[in-house]
Parts: structure tokens; sequence; C-alpha cells
């Protein structure tokens, strides 16, 4: 049971080699490059939808930060794609693999903190001490926001692994549990089963927010920085 | 291959590549050394837990008794 719970989450080998590029590649099958001034209906729809979340997600930003704007669709894209693609049962889904979203997040974190540092250095400096501070508490909360800004690529990882490690396990259980019941009680096993489809629905949900929370605190952190 | 790589990918993209992901490619090098400071850290602890001089007998030598004591 231990073994079966966790065998989604390892990483997938075809004759005795890993296979991850592949599986972190393959959801770029899925976003054709639009060759014509009038495409065909998928990837008009596509083509609608990045529109849609570009200008919902850059327009506060000046205009350097909206040189990043590639850089930010792209990643909601490909968080959004692959979580969903994670949702196929017994799918393997790199984003549940921490090394993958430290991998995304410190370098995206520390290139926010390094356009601060290099094109606006005093407003960078200030970021670490709120307005309106007693002078006596100055030290402390310039500790204290030095380790909470350290901390924001950790916890950028850390919730996306989370979330969607966290929603697969329990659908397995959930699964498992209502497979279990169907041979004790009917009715339990209807009403785990109604759970469990309120729980798809649900990480579908969780897919396409945590894509969406990730990126947006990455422009966050942009905008602070531009 | 290479060249419809560097006409398809490279042209399109240098001007991003080479000027507006210059602290992103600066935040990668930080990553890559974070990356190998675990990995060496990693691979030192595991040398340490298989090597034999961990766990031989004479870093724990038996002790001697006291001179002018008998039994």
């Amino acid at each position: 049971m231990n073994e079966n719970l966790f065998a989604s989450f390892m990483i997938p080998v075809v004759l005795g080699i890993p296979i991850t590029t592949l599986t972190i590649m393959f959801p770029t099958m899925l976003f054709p490059t639009p060759n014509r001034l009038i495409n065909n209906r998928m990837v008009a729809i596509q083509q609608w939808l990045t529109k849609l979340t570009s200008k919902q997600l850059m327009i506060t930003h000046s205009p350097k930060g909206q040189t990043w704007s590639l850089m930010l669709i792209s990643l909601f894209l490909f968080i959004a794609s692959t979580n969903l693609l994670g949702m196929l049962p017994h799918s393997f889904t790199p984003t549940t693999q921490l090394s993958m979203n430290l991998g995304m997040a410190i370098p995206l974190w520390a290139g926010t903190v390094f356009i601060g540092f290099r094109n606006k250095t005093k407003m960078s400096l200030a970021h670490l001490l709120p307005l309106g501070t007693p002078t006596f508490l100055i030290p402390m909360l310039v500790m204290i926001e030095t380790i909470s800004l350290f901390i924001q690529p950790l916890a950028l990882a850390v919730r996306l692994t989370a979330n969607i490690t966290a929603g697969h396990l329990l659908l397995h259980l959930i699964g498992s549990a209502t497979l279990a019941l169907m041979s004790i009680n009917l009715f339990t096993a209807l009403i785990t089963f109604i759970i469990l489809t309120l729980l798809i629905i649900l990480e579908f949900a969780v897919a396409l927010i945590q894509a969406y929370v990730f990126t947006l605190l990455v422009s966050l952190y942009l905008q602070d920085n531009t | 291959m290479l060249q419809s790589l560097i006409k398809n990918v490279w042209v399109p993209m240098k001007p991003y590549y080479t000027q507006v992901y210059q602290e992103i490619w600066a935040g990668m090098g930080l990553m890559a050394f974070i990356v190998y400071k675990i990995r060496s850290a990693d691979k030192r602890s595991k040398a340490l837990k298989v090597s034999p001089g961990a766990t031989s007998p004479r870093s724990h030598p038996h002790p001697r008794p006291l001179p002018g004591v008998s039994f």
C-alpha cells in the first residue's frame, strides 16, 4: 500500500533511462506555434486565452516590467498545462517534484531582486523597512524583512509542490477507500464516490489557481523591483 | 538543423536572451551554485558513511589499566 501510494511521484524510467526531460517538454506539443494570421480553432482559443491572461497580469507593470511578459505567460502556460496533464490517472506530474519548482522559483525570484538592486538600489533597500516603523524597532524589522525576502523562493516552490502533491495523494487515498468500501457498504462507497468527484473538480481548479498564484507572485516581486 | 534552430529560436529571441533576461541568467548561476553545494555535501556525507575509517575499532582504543592497579 505504501509503495503503491507514492508510485505516481517517482520519476518515470524507460529501459533504465529517466525520461524526465521528455515529460517536462511534453506540454509544448499542446501549444502549436501560430503560423497564419487567422488560425484554426484550437490555436485561436489559445491565443485568445493568452491575450486575456497577459492583459490581466501585465497591465499594472511599468514598461521595464512588461519586458518580462513573455517569461511570465510562458511560466503560467507551462505550470497550468503540466498540472492539468497531471490530472490524467496514473500520470507523472513534474510539478510534484520540489527540485523542479525550486528550479523555477529561485532564478525568477533572484532575477527580480537583481533587477531591483541594479536599477533602483535605494528603492530595493527601502523595501526592507515598512513605512512608519518606530525607531527602536528598525534593526529587528530589517532583519525580519530580510528573512521574509529570502523565504520568498522557498515559499513559492513549496506552495506549488505541496498543493499538487497533497491533491494527488488525497485523490489516490479516497479512490482506494471508495474501491475498498464497495464490497463492504455500498451506501458509504457512494458517499465516498461523491466526495471523490467533488475533489476532482477541486483539483482541476487548484491546478489552474496554483499556476496563476505562482505567476502572480513572481509578477508582484517584479513590480516591487521595477 | 542548427541553421533552422538559429533562424527560428535564436534570431527572434536574441534581444530577450541578451538584454531582458540578464538578471535571470545571474539567478540561474545562483541556483547552479546552490545545487552544486547541496550535491557536494551529499557526496561528502555518503563518502563518510561508507569509508572504513569512520567505523574502525582503532578510533576507540581499548583503555589501558592504570599503573599500580592489580586484580
